[in-house]
């Protein structure tokens, strides 16, 4: 393995994020070759946390444009600030010059809003990590507007010119697969698939964010919640909702799971009326099986 | 890194690129070379590395993935080598000649529902007898009626098309503007007035957005026995639909009509089916007519300009065809569009010759097939309205 992979999945660790080869051989190489970084997945795999932890590891600034359908230009990257340019026309009234060298100032840097887009690429001191999350929920227009920008790290503001990336961002986008990106976008990125982790995975993951969790408690609860994922359940439970689980049931004192204790707190991890009853319908029996199965 | 060992990464994963092109992955010669640059970043000795860096820059999707580890395997790795790339070049390169790169979408997924409503066509045989004998048209309809024999997977390609429609119909920009609290542009003539409360100043100003036209769709289904095979389709479509946020009516009929839009909306789709199970009436024939005035006169108010009808059905009628002329005659007055789907006219040798069919022509905007996933797709551009 090549030091440099090594040393990101070391850095990656510290920050409490169990993660594997596939992940720091992306991360690695979107950076080496300053490419974004397409992850897909299930929803609650962690998509979005490797955007944080990777900021959190390389100790720049975390960028967040959170994608939503009817999500424009102006919300993504810049406006003009229009009450500021107002007041400031109000009060140059009286003030000597020209129209247009008024018209000069409130057009400027001053008077810009930036908007995570423009903000990313406007750092000053080193490379942000821009995380573009859930970019299916925006529509085909923004997504033609961000391969534009991603491409060059170059925004053309008509009143001020153009503005290049004083340091590029490092980019990650997030997708559910609500609806089929580009094949534009897609082809531009590096691509990584997150899958629901391995039992093995989800232990490691439970017992760090959870410390104060006990052994036997959190393999049984990780054997319910991987036994859970098996049902074909309306919304299956992410890792979050392991998390919130281990987290009531250390709340609750519990050391052991049985079918009362399932019963009382399993709305941690499931969302959804169906599933619930779903869950008790299949599950709940089976629960000694589930939990004598390791 | 020698200048020999970097040529033979520069051509071997050129042919790797094309190996994949063949196989239906779409790579582009700015994958290929960040490809290469990739390669020379990595540890080659690390065969997983290898893999998972190639992986990630040359595929864009995890469908790619099985092809693309199969490839891999056979491409990259030659035991004893320690995992250095050294392909196998003869054969590549000579079936490389052929760059054809066939469009991802293009490709059914070799298995499953989807690939077997992509691929599926009336038997051309014994069409005619069909056509003859409506109540009997699918000796296998029993097995088939089974609603729930449909895995997840091949419900998501249904409900993919179905979710790509509604957000075409409930995305498009209409040529009026509302007031927003904030928006991109400033409204000039709300901010000028609210200034005439500040003296003048403008102090606060307001925005507009533009509107976004709305379509209504309103699907009425045959469910009757000739229809088995395709109303799963439709019923699944419609499924589909009711649950992406859009104003969507479904209505069903075989003798009597019946809304199930609540049966459709927010449940998992086994519930709808069960409950749509009560509501379903198999039995007898078709009463056409009369369920499309029981729609016009139970509920008048679903219908304006901007709405869509979808009538799917094969036509085949047992109840008088002046009843179902009157009725189509309402429903055209009353609707934006009339489209009429017919299963039916999927098959190459079909004409509409049915009573009903003959009746309800004159009527309907659009006369369009539906009975496989393609069909399904091309219904897009009928509901721009």
């Amino acid at each position: 393995m090549r030091e440099e992979v090594r040393q990101i999945q070391e850095l990656i660790e510290q920050q409490a994020y169990v993660t594997d080869a596939a992940v720091a051989t992306s991360l690695y190489l979107a950076m080496a070759l300053g490419k974004p970084l397409l992850i897909e997945g299930p929803a609650g795999v962690g998509k979005t946390e490797i955007a944080k932890v990777l900021a959190g590891a390389l100790g720049t600034q975390l960028i967040r444009l959170q994608c939503y359908e009817g999500l424009d230009a102006t919300t993504a990257l810049y406006e003009w600030n229009y009450p500021k340019q107002l007041l400031h026309i109000r009060l140059q009234e009286a003030t000597q010059g020209s129209a247009a060298e008024k018209e000069a100032s409130i057009f400027s840097e001053p008077y810009l809003l930036k908007r995570p887009l423009l903000k990313a690429i406007t750092d000053p001191e080193r490379s942000p990590v821009l995380l573009i999350d859930e970019v299916d929920r925006s529509d085909e227009e923004f997504e033609a507007f961000l391969l534009e920008v991603l491409s060059d790290f170059q925004v053309t503001i008509p009143e001020i010119g153009s503005i290049a990336a004083t340091h590029r961002p490092h980019v990650v986008l997030t997708s559910n697969r609500s609806r089929e990106l580009s094949d534009a976008l897609r082809r531009r990125c590096l691509y990584l698939w997150i899958e629901y982790p391995s039992f093995e995975k989800e232990l490691q993951i439970v017992r760090r964010k959870v410390p104060a969790i006990g052994e036997a408690l959190s393999s049984e609860l990780t054997q319910v919640i991987q036994a859970a994922r098996s049902l074909s359940l309306s919304k299956v439970p992410g890792v979050a909702e392991t998390l919130d689980w281990a987290a009531s049931l250390v709340a609750l004192n519990a050391t052991h799971l049985d079918a009362a204790v399932v019963t009382e707190t399993m709305g941690c991890f499931l969302k959804d009326e169906e599933d619930l009853r779903k869950f008790e319908r299949e599950a709940g029996s089976r629960l000694d099986e589930i939990l004598s199965h390791r | 890194m020698s200048g020999a060992a970097a040529k033979s990464i520069l051509a071997d994963t050129v042919l790797f690129c094309r190996a994949l092109r063949e196989s239906g992955i779409a790579v582009t010669p700015a994958e290929a070379v960040a490809a290469v640059r990739a390669l020379r970043l990595i540890d080659l000795d690390d065969r997983q590395e290898t893999f998972l860096s190639l992986r990630s820059v040359l595929t864009s999707g995890v469908e790619d993935f099985p092809i693309f580890a199969e490839l891999f395997e056979e491409f990259w790795s030659r035991p004893g080598q320690g995992g250095r790339p050294s392909a196998k070049t003869e054969r590549e390169s000579r079936s490389g000649i052929n760059l054809r790169v066939p469009p991802r979408s293009q490709e059914p997924a070799p298995r499953g529902l989807a690939f077997f409503l992509e691929n599926w066509a009336p038997p051309t045989s014994g069409d005619s007898e069909q056509i003859n004998t409506p109540a009997a048209s699918n000796i296998e309809s029993t097995a088939e009626k089974d609603f729930d024999r449909f895995g997840s997977d091949e419900l998501e390609e249904i409900a993919r098309v179905a979710r790509r429609l509604v957000k075409k119909l409930a995305s498009r920009p209409s040529r009026r503007w509302k007031p927003v609290r904030r928006g991109s542009r400033v409204n000039l003539r709300r901010s000028l007035r609210a200034s005439l409360r500040t003296g003048g100043e403008l102090v606060e100003l307001s925005f507009k957005k533009r509107k976004h036209k709305k379509t209504r769709l309103v699907v009425i289904c045959d469910v009757s026995g000739s229809m088995d095979l395709y109303s799963r389709l439709l019923i699944q479509f419609a499924y589909a639909l009711q649950n992406s946020a859009a104003q969507v009516e479904t209505f069903v009929f075989s003798t009597s009509l019946k809304r199930i839009s609540g049966h459709l909306k927010n449940k998992a789709y086994e519930r709808a089916l069960e409950s749509l199970g009560e509501t379903r009436g198999w039995s007898g024939g078709t009463l056409i007519g009369p369920s499309l005035a029981a729609f016009n006169s139970g509920w008048p108010a679903l219908v304006d300009k901007r709405t869509i009808v979808i009538i799917s059905s094969d036509g085949w009628d047992t109840g008088e065809t002046e009843e179902l002329a009157a009725a189509l005659a309402i429903l055209k007055r009353r609707a934006g569009r009339l489209i009429w789907l017919n299963p039916l006219l999927g098959s190459p040798g079909y004409q509409p010759l049915t009573r009903g069919m003959q009746t309800a022509l004159p009527f309907i905007d659009v006369f369009a097939p539906v009975h496989n996933l393609q069909s399904l797709r091309s219904l897009e551009r009928h509901l721009l309205l």
